[in-house]
């Protein structure tokens, strides 16, 4: 029973870190029409930066993950204007982008490899808050409680925020079409730096979060976080906030509970059944609207 | 005789905008019928409904004697249908030739098969094909450009090409959606005369058309709409001069003289 | 004398992955060209691959490894287009990498058939003559293709697949054609490949191939046939040529940086009818206003 509760919560911080990657992936794809390759990059870089803070100034938690997000939506705002930007002028379609970012995703990946020296690194134990918070009747390590609290805090923000305020409605204005957008006076332009920049930041966390969970600070965290996430925006329905944490979730519980009683072999073939049964039985996700077609 | 197009009480709803509410018109055979009304009055929505893009919520629209209220936009242009748009929508890339290729899609009277393979018989029809497109831009005054990359075409000359690519497919009714918009009076009294000859022709038309004199001049019956709703049918001068019409187009205050040195 | 004949060696495997990777490309094109972003060309290789491998070592004549790969490549693509093909584009792109990531999993987990993680020996060198054979039929049928009835259709539903639809053009058949030609060429190279390399794993047919496919067709022009080709070609030889002038440490940074500059400079590819055709209309309207003037 222990071992249930303890691997439940060990799925539950792995999932949120999945969810949280995938709001941000999924903030991207649903409003700017962008599938980036490179938003795992943001991920690896967001641990890199944050423990290159942790290392180089010993700054405290709070700010590694505060350099970890600024870090990471500082590329993504990078990425967007030298790579994205010059094709939304020209009004190039999403495959455009896609190939931009992958050749971002090329450069960001051998990039990070350099700084982690080919290595995978891992925080100094003193950087976080590393105690557990209970040992009894389950060992409940800070960390695993941080992780789910901030994919709880965002998810629920980050849907307030496209659904109740102005700049939601901006966001999703200029998603949708910013020529009319703009007509109705929302500056374009400002709101695309915003939407990267959130992103960014989103999945930053979720990066440096990861790294400090998994012990894991390389261009190989910001991949799986890729994977996950991109499960966790196919099974939640891209266009919801809601969807993408609770699927993401989901998949990480499963994940951990398959490799703890049915075989670690068949933990990733779950987690992509599971992808395949929603593509194709509601392929819009949990909390999809169906698809949009226009005439 | 049947009519080319009956529109019977089609409604078509939008969130919780009635675009095309309850309407219902017939467009006799062999003749032009124009459909006028203010911006915003649900004229390309009853275009887009009719050609299949969008589906009616309820009511039924029939073309040709056949419903076709439920049929896919290929299945309605296998019908006879063929339709030309708002705002030009030539496909990049092409000639001007290429596109009337393209519109004659329907009449290619060649499997998908024979057609890779290219088998004499294919290749014989595709040349007859060329044959005709080339024809068709002769009849729209474009022949000269025949070769010329479609999208360097000044505007009015896209939209002649554009009619010719409707051509294609040798329609039992044809759809112009605003013909005139953008051409100068004479490009515009050009495609009026176009429009009589298709007609005498034997071709059934029905045209979106925001120029009033345009109107009086070519359509034989007018259908007006706005608000998503049939406000005036018939006669064009009649239903130029009709108060409903009027008010539509003019406002409440201005007098029949305003209106009628505007159509002038 | 050794020197020259690693030359070739080296340079031989690079003509032959360029000519297999242009069987993707080609692959990969013609869905793009009937207005899909997809992957799948990945899934159809790796059936292609583990059919045609598995044949190899059951020792069955090449006519037959290439037939049944060609034929596992268009089965499993008529029933993805069966299943995908109720998808926006948007759906299509980000199902077909799920699919890319399950068929890894499921080649995983099907040792008596794949090998498993182990993979599979496959004791046959792809002859090069038959490489060439299977490539110059293919630029055949694309060449066909590109004059024939679905490619005047392809290019009208790319562009604007309500206008196509209002020709006449039934949207569903132009797209599983597009997709059993793209089963069929991918199962092809996914059998080609698998020999050249004569050997494959699940690893073999997965997330780096699928971008590479993508990149090299975006890289050479998805506008026309003879784009992939040249794509894959110039995606084949880059790393090559940069092996040539970096450090390998940097090699991955510069080609990144060689595909960000093509994207930003040429959108629209390397081979782009529509540019040639702009160039040659533009003399001829400058002497058109100068006559008038």
């Amino acid at each position: 029973m222990e071992l249930f509760a303890s691997q439940l919560l060990n799925g539950l911080a792995l999932g949120s870190l999945c969810g949280l990657f995938g709001i941000g992936f999924g903030l991207v794809f649903a409003t700017l029409g962008i599938l980036n390759a490179a938003q795992g990059c943001y991920a690896s870089w967001a641990a890199i930066i944050g423990l290159a803070a942790a290392e180089k100034m010993g700054a405290p938690f709070p700010l590694i993950m505060l350099a970890g997000m600024g870090g990471a939506a500082a590329v993504a705002v990078a990425v967007d204007q030298l790579g994205f930007q010059p094709l939304r002028t020209r009004g190039a379609d999403m495959l455009g982008a896609l190939i931009t970012s992958i050749a971002f995703w090329m450069i960001l990946d051998s990039l990070a490899g350099f700084a982690t020296g080919q290595q995978s690194l891992s925080f100094p134990s003193t950087s976080y808050p590393g105690q557990m918070l209970l040992t009894e009747p389950v060992p409940l390590p800070a960390m695993q409680l941080i992780t789910i609290a901030v994919l709880v805090a965002v998810a629920v923000g980050m849907h307030l925020l496209m659904t109740r305020s102005s700049v939601g409605s901006a966001i999703r204005a200029v998603g949708w079409n910013p020529v009319a957008a703009a007509l109705g006076g929302v500056n374009s332009r400002s709101i695309i730096l915003l939407t990267a920049a959130l992103s960014g930041a989103i999945s930053g966390l979720a990066g440096t979060l990861g790294g400090v969970l998994t012990s894991n600070v390389s261009f190989t965290l910001g991949q799986g976080l890729l994977l996950k996430g991109f499960a966790a925006v196919v099974v939640g329905g891209y266009s919801d906030v809601r969807g993408t944490a609770i699927a993401g979730v989901i998949l990480g519980i499963l994940e951990v509970f398959v490799g703890q009683y049915i075989s670690t072999a068949l933990r990733d073939a779950f987690t992509y059944s599971l992808l395949l049964v929603f593509l194709l039985v509601k392929p819009q996700g949990l909390f999809g609207k169906g698809s949009l077609v226009r005439a | 005789m049947t009519p080319i197009l009956e529109l019977d009480r089609a409604t078509k709803a939008f969130g919780g905008v009635t675009a095309v509410d309850a309407l219902s018109f017939v467009a006799p055979r062999g003749q032009v019928t124009g459909l006028m009304g203010p911006n915003g009055a649900g004229k390309t929505t009853v275009i887009n409904l009719i050609s299949g893009l969008l589906h009616v919520d309820s009511g039924r629209i029939a073309l040709n004697g056949t419903d076709v209220s439920a049929q896919k936009p290929h299945h309605i242009g296998a019908l006879g249908l063929a339709r030309t748009y708002q705002n030009v929508r030539l496909i990049s890339g092409l000639t001007a030739l290429e596109q009337v290729v393209a519109g004659s899609f329907l009449k290619r009277d060649t499997s998908m098969l024979a057609s890779f393979l290219h088998t004499p018989a294919a290749r014989h029809r595709m040349r007859a094909i060329r044959e005709k497109a080339l024809h068709l831009l002769d009849r729209v005054g474009m022949a000269h450009s025949a070769d010329v990359l479609a999208e360097t075409l000044s505007y009015g000359e896209q939209r002649r090409v554009e009619i010719a690519r409707a051509l294609g497919a040798d329609p039992v009714l044809l759809l112009l959606d605003e013909p005139t918009a953008g051409m100068n009076p004479a490009e515009s009294a050009e495609i009026g005369r176009l429009t009589h000859k298709l007609r005498d022709e034997g071709l059934s038309i029905l045209m979106v058309e925001h120029n009033m004199k345009l109107v009086v001049d070519f359509c034989d019956s007018v259908i007006v709409m706005n608000f998503g709703r049939l406000i005036a049918r018939g006669a064009p001068t009649e239903c130029i001069r009709d108060p409903h019409v009027q008010e539509a187009y003019f406002g409440k205050q201005r007098h029949d003289a305003d209106g009628l040195r505007a159509v002038g | 004398m050794d020197y020259l004949s690693d030359l070739w060696a080296t340079n031989r495997s690079t003509v032959a992955f360029a000519m297999v990777n242009s069987l993707f490309a080609l692959s990969t094109y013609v869905v793009l060209a009937a207005g899909f972003l997809s992957f799948s060309t990945v899934v159809f290789a790796a059936v292609g691959g583990f059919v045609g491998a598995q044949l190899v070592v059951k020792g069955v004549g090449l006519p037959f490894v290439f037939g049944a790969a060609a034929g596992g490549g268009l089965l499993i693509s008529l029933l993805v287009a069966a299943v995908f093909l109720r998808l926006n584009s948007h759906w299509m792109a980000l199902a077909s990498l799920a699919l890319v990531l399950i068929t890894r999993v499921v080649t995983l987990n099907a040792p008596a058939l794949t090998g498993g993680v182990n993979g599979l020996g496959v004791p046959l060198a792809l002859p090069m003559d038959w490489l060439t054979g299977v490539l110059v039929l293919t630029v055949l049928a694309f060449y066909a293709l590109h004059h024939s009835w679905f490619g005047v259709a392809s290019r009208v539903l790319r562009e604007d697949p309500s206008v196509a639809a209002c020709m006449g053009v039934d949207l569903r058949q132009i797209q599983l054609i597009a997709f059993g030609i793209s089963g069929i060429v991918g199962g092809i190279g996914g059998a080609a490949y698998a020999m050249l390399l004569q050997f494959i794993s699940p690893d073999t047919f997965f997330l780096g191939i699928a971008f590479t496919m993508i990149a090299a067709t975006v890289l050479g022009g998805s506008y026309h046939w003879f784009g992939p080709v040249v794509g894959a070609v110039v995606y084949t030889a880059l790393p090559i040529v940069m092996q040539a002038f970096l450090p390998h440490l940097l090699q991955e940074v510069a080609n990144g940086v060689v595909l960000l500059l093509i994207m930003i400079f040429l959108p629209r590819g390397l081979i782009d009818p529509r540019a040639v055709r702009l160039r040659r209309a533009a003399p001829a309207a400058a002497g058109v206003m100068k006559i008038r003037a």
